[in-house]
């Protein structure tokens, strides 16, 4: 059963994409990961898919669970075609009052979790004939300057190096990588890096989710093993 | 169905590192896990033998779980000479078909193995023409003219029957000879028609450091493209 696993699906742009992809129709099985069972109820409310959707209230901070996540997923599926690494956190400090806590959490749920998702779908992906296909959503933030939003930006410059990486060490899986670094988009967590924006004047969520869906979908294989600035112009 | 025989035997020396150069890394991953990757995906394979060191057992054991190898694995002492090795894998092989491969040529395809087990010969080994100008040499001046176009660069994967085999490798302990690849060993004893298959250039031996940067471009451009 052809699966998609998508991290962030209770909101913002992981819940953009799900609905994205759930409309494309290339996958028959659907896994949301987001930390609130309301809000991926929503979401799977929000779709139009005749594809199995299957919802998992999960905190990616729990890092220990991850491999059994996925194996439950993999044991329901018999295979993972897809993986959207979404879920994203910041708490935007100068360096001075950033704590060694908030750098922890930061990196968690921004660097930690998708490589723990990484390392255990990558196990499945393996066995695919077909291949299969990683996306990490990075940010503009982790390629640019950002003062005070040190943990944030970085954790997301670390998103970029991994996903260029693991293209190249997990090509001869026949798994393809992508990054992608939205600039300034319409969601909660833009809300905290820029309380003041008005956020009907710059990308919506739904702008980046149906690129995600464009990437992921069977018929792109160019892409992959770069980041891709995703930014409105106007 | 086919054992396949692994030479990991070897302990660094030449390439002066700390650890032998088949646990060395290559494009990510140690060297002989590329190897041992690609025969996982073979189904006639039906058990892989590694002749390794003693003192990496443990090492190569970790990277066989921790990359999920499914295949039923062996692992044996390796010998005091290339040959010896080859011998204690062969002996432990379980199938009459036999495929021997070193870990030191880790840019060898699914395809190659694949065409080696359909050809039809008992014995067969990858072979590449030879581009440059062999000759002999007797105290530092030319001492003959090779033809050059009778020779062959002897590549591996190699295929035997285990029996014959076994046999060569008997009468060359007794003989106290030792071959540089069993292709020879088992011509010199049996004069068995053994089949040439046509290798590739990419398909080094990683022997010294230049190669290992050499290696990068060949998995780049050879292995992730086309493999």
């Amino acid at each position: 059963m052809r699966t998609c696993i998508i991290t962030g699906a209770g909101s913002g742009i992981g819940r953009a994409a799900a609905i994205a992809v759930a409309e494309a129709g290339e996958f028959e099985y659907l896994a949301l990961i987001g930390r609130s069972m309301d809000k991926l109820e929503e979401t799977k409310s929000r779709m139009q898919t005749v594809s199995r959707v299957e919802l998992f209230a999960y905190d990616l901070g729990d890092l220990e669970g991850i491999p059994a996540l996925v194996e439950r997923i993999y044991g329901e599926t018999g295979q993972i075609d897809c993986l959207l690494n979404i879920a994203g956190y910041t708490d935007p400090q100068p360096l001075l009052t950033t704590t060694l806590e908030s750098m922890r959490l930061t990196y968690e749920t921004n660097v930690f979790a998708p490589f723990m998702l990484i390392r255990e779908c990558t196990k499945y992906m393996r066995l695919n004939q077909d291949g299969a296909k990683i996306l990490n959503v990075a940010s503009t933030a982790g390629i640019t300057p950002r003062p005070g939003w040190l943990s944030y930006a970085s954790s997301k410059a670390a998103v970029v190096s991994m996903s260029q990486t693991l293209a190249e060490e997990l090509a001869e899986y026949g798994i393809r990588v992508y990054c992608i670094s939205p600039g300034r988009c319409a969601t909660a967590l833009r809300r905290k890096l820029a309380p003041n924006e008005d956020q009907s004047k710059i990308m919506q969520p739904e702008d980046v989710g149906r690129i995600i869906c464009q990437l992921v979908s069977r018929s792109e294989h160019c892409l992959d093993g770069q980041n891709i600035v995703v930014r409105k112009k106007l | 169905m086919y054992s396949v025989v692994i030479l990991a035997g070897g302990t660094g020396s030449r390439m002066h590192r700390e650890v032998p150069k088949q646990f060395l890394a290559l494009a990510g991953k140690p060297m002989i896990l590329h190897t041992l990757e690609r025969l996982e995906r073979i189904d006639r394979v039906g058990e892989v033998i590694v002749a390794c060191h003693s003192q990496y057992k443990d090492l190569l054991k970790m990277h066989i779980a921790a990359y999920m190898l499914k295949k039923p694995y062996t692992i044996v002492d390796g010998g005091e000479t290339r040959q010896q090795s080859a011998w204690f894998g062969v002996q432990a092989a379980k199938y009459e078909d036999v495929i021997i491969h070193e870990a030191a040529r880790p840019f060898v395809t699914t395809g190659e193995f694949q065409a080696l087990m359909d050809c039809e010969a008992d014995s067969a080994t990858y072979g590449l023409d030879i581009p440059f100008t062999v000759s002999v040499q007797k105290d530092g001046m030319i001492g003959g003219i090779l033809e050059r176009d009778s020779l062959v660069n002897i590549q591996l994967p190699q295929k035997f029957k285990r029996t014959p085999l076994l046999a060569a490798y008997d009468q060359a302990a007794k003989d106290g000879l030792i071959f540089t690849e069993d292709t020879s060993l088992l011509y010199h004893y049996t004069n068995a028609p053994i089949r040439v298959l046509p290798g590739t250039p990419n398909n080094i031996k990683v022997t010294d450091s230049v190669d290992l940067i050499a290696g990068e471009a060949i998995y780049r451009e050879y292995i992730v493209g086309r493999d």
